[in-house]
């Protein structure tokens, strides 16, 4: 009896149950390079700065060598998904945060906020421009002049041409 | 003493501004909550930006405002269109929508707002009332029970995550690992900083929770289709008072399961989704005899789901200020606010903000009433909130979760940390596993990690320590309980 559940066990493992849980494989190859590189640190006295770090790697690769072990990624709704508009959101938010630096904030929201809005099925014009010029302006306000958080200026400084707000509402 | 800081926290409360926040804060929950898919926990890490530069009274006032606000409107689009606004509401539906069936949706939402107030009302009181017996008793505790408290903390949470337990626990470890990158604490060591000067204070874990509730969520919001389940609500809500008899039908429930249902949020990792199960359960085992039965529109099965979920609102906080143990995700994401603001919750806060403590638990208070105005006049107003289209919502969002991220320490870095986090955060919902454990991870595991190391070198080297002390062992226990307890149910179960 247990050495036919050894057997139905040791039949899962190979590549099948891999391409089944691509990211419970990629959790313990990333844990055995943290392994890796922790096992470098200088040991100290009694429990060292490695300690904690191999631990709780030693742990990821345990529960998720059980995932691969058991496949049970494979009980997943993915077929409900389209990764494609996730992929590309995720590629606008990549090139938003890229310039910001180089366009300054305000800028670089009012190119990202069209550019999703239209990718989200918002074709209205209004719509597009109040988002797009008002919602980054009144962020710009609240987050740089009222709450005084320092915001990425860029190359181009149209923040400076907007008028300051009275003392009395900056915190 | 405790009515000088109640004076003090009136007065605080008093500030016009601080009103502002309140209110503010528990429309944007109710608008939050009222759109399904828009947790409490994602709004909290979204707008929790806009409290960086507040004093920590007003930035919590706004965060609870927004969290009881969330948790009460989340029973809204569960009545109406039997989709709950937070999984908190998840219960409702079992009789909220057949009453919205029915043509009696205003007198559903009316009952779920009396059942909010009551249950949210008897939270806060057992919140006043517990947290400075319990902060008092951890007062005693050293560096062995401190370890014990987090390696309890972070088991019981794993337990509690979902369908798959070695996914929680892998999701719960991945955030301790996230939390050991910086300065070792002990020695000063630098731990996978890589020569980045941004990493020398650690990951900033509000940058990590921000795109794991905000991004992740919005990635898998456009996977499945941005405008998929624009359900319309065209129901006219009429009237503002419920009934005399539904009042009375529902008093009993509504206070049984604020009770029980305080008690359950204050269970680290529970929440108010097992909250309101647990709580509507009980009420159809204690009321099987009610007319109509429970699941055809019986007014009490709505109270209690209600009054359950928002119960464990003040009840999560418990163990969160009297302890530094988040008692759900928007709790740990509270930590983080007062955590900014250099304020460390755990027992020594009654002696350190005694102020700031009274003034969060009479707001909390009053926040409650408000809901209560708000939720009686406005649910025609708040059941039309469910027609706004996610597509015009989340690129807001979006964007807000981006500037959220710079405001943090003003660098883009942070913004990167963010990103990364989100889309980890998507990979791994798609694949089941919950968030929700990494993030109670990423705050546990430095109090894990700097008392375990402290209690060894206390008994120089020898793990006995926590066999010695007999709270750490007891709580040790139960933690180990706690894994092993779902571990052989799930052995069961598969045998």
């Amino acid at each position: 009896m247990v050495i036919q559940k050894v057997g139905a066990v040791l039949d899962r493992i190979g590549l099948e149950s891999v391409r089944s849980s691509p990211l419970s494989v990629f959790f313990i190859l990333f844990s055995v390079v943290v392994v890796f590189f922790a096992s470098q640190f200088p040991s100290g006295d009694g429990v060292g700065p490695s300690f904690f770090p191999i631990a709780v790697s030693v742990g990821i690769i345990f529960f998720a060598g059980i995932d691969v072990l058991t496949g049970s990624e494979t009980e997943l709704e993915i077929s409900e998904f389209d990764f494609k508009p996730a992929a590309v959101v995720a590629g606008f938010l990549v090139a938003y945060v890229l310039v910001m630096p180089h366009l300054g904030f305000l800028v670089s929201t009012m190119v990202f906020m069209p550019v999703v809005l239209y990718y989200s099925n918002i074709h209205s014009k209004l719509l597009l421009a109040v988002l797009s010029i008002g919602f980054p302006i009144a962020l710009f306000y609240i987050f740089g002049r009222i709450f005084l958080v320092r915001l990425p200026e860029g190359i181009i400084p149209v923040s400076r041409l907007l008028p300051q707000l009275p003392l009395a509402v900056t915190f | 003493m405790v009515v000088e800081y109640i004076g003090q926290a009136l007065v605080n409360l008093a500030d016009p501004f601080i009103l502002l926040l309140m209110v503010g804060g528990i429309f944007l929950g109710i608008l939050m909550g009222s759109i399904p898919g828009m947790t409490a926990t994602m709004t909290i890490a979204v707008l929790l930006s806009f409290t960086f530069t507040m004093e920590p009274s007003q930035g919590m006032i706004l965060l609870l405002g927004i969290y009881g606000g969330a948790v009460y409107a989340g029973s809204i689009p569960a009545i109406l269109i039997r989709t709950p606004g937070t999984p908190s509401a998840a219960a409702t539906i079992f009789d909220g929508h057949p009453l919205s069936q029915k043509g009696e949706a205003g007198r559903a939402i009316r009952v779920s707002t009396i059942a909010s107030f009551v249950g949210g009302v008897i939270s806060v009181f057992a919140l006043m009332f517990f947290s400075p017996v319990i902060a008092d008793a951890a007062l005693r505790f050293r560096s062995p029970e401190f370890f014990a408290l987090a390696f309890f903390g972070l088991t019981i949470i794993v337990s509690v995550s979902g369908d798959s337990l070695t996914k929680g626990m892998v999701s719960g470890l991945l955030g301790m690992l996230v939390a050991t990158v910086g300065i070792d604490p002990v020695t000063g060591f630098h731990r996978f900083t890589f020569d980045i000067p941004e990493l020398l204070t650690g990951v900033e874990f509000i940058a990590v929770m921000i795109g794991l509730f905000g991004i992740a969520e919005g990635l898998r919001k456009y996977s499945q289709g941005i405008n998929s389940g624009n359900d319309r609500v065209d129901q006219e809500i009429t009237g503002v008072f419920p009934s005399l008899s539904d009042l009375r039908s529902i008093a009993p429930v509504s206070v049984g399961s604020g009770i029980l249902g305080s008690f359950i949020g204050a269970i680290p990792g529970a929440g108010g989704d097992i909250a309101a199960f647990i709580t509507y359960n009980e009420a159809t085992r204690w009321l099987k005899d009610s007319v109509p039965s429970f699941g055809e529109g019986n007014v009490r099965g709505v109270a209690a789901a209600e009054s359950g979920n928002n119960a464990s609102t003040g009840g999560a906080l418990i163990p969160t200020l009297t302890l530094g143990i988040p008692g759900d995700s928007v709790s740990a994401i509270l930590i983080g606010a007062l955590l900014v603001h250099d304020v460390n919750p755990g027992p020594g806060l009654y002696q350190e903000e005694p102020v700031l403590l009274y003034t969060i638990f009479v707001g909390f208070l009053l926040i409650y009433v408000f809901i209560l105005i708000f939720g009686m006049l406005g649910a025609n107003y708040w059941a039309r909130l469910i027609n706004i289209p996610k597509s015009h919502i989340w690129p807001v969002i979006l964007v807000l979760c981006v500037i959220g991220a710079i405001a943090l320490r003003g660098n883009v870095f942070d913004a990167w940390i963010m990103l990364g986090a989100g889309v980890l955060g998507y990979a791994m919902r798609l694949r089941g596993y919950p968030l929700a454990p990494m993030v109670l991870g990423l705050i546990l595991a430095p109090i894990a990690e700097e008392n375990l190391r402290r209690s060894l070198v206390l008994s120089g080297g020898s793990p006995t320590i926590f066999l010695t002390s007999p709270i750490a062992l007891v709580i040790i226990l139960l933690g180990l309980g706690a894994i092993a307890l779902p571990a052989v149910r799930s052995i069961r179960a598969n045998a």
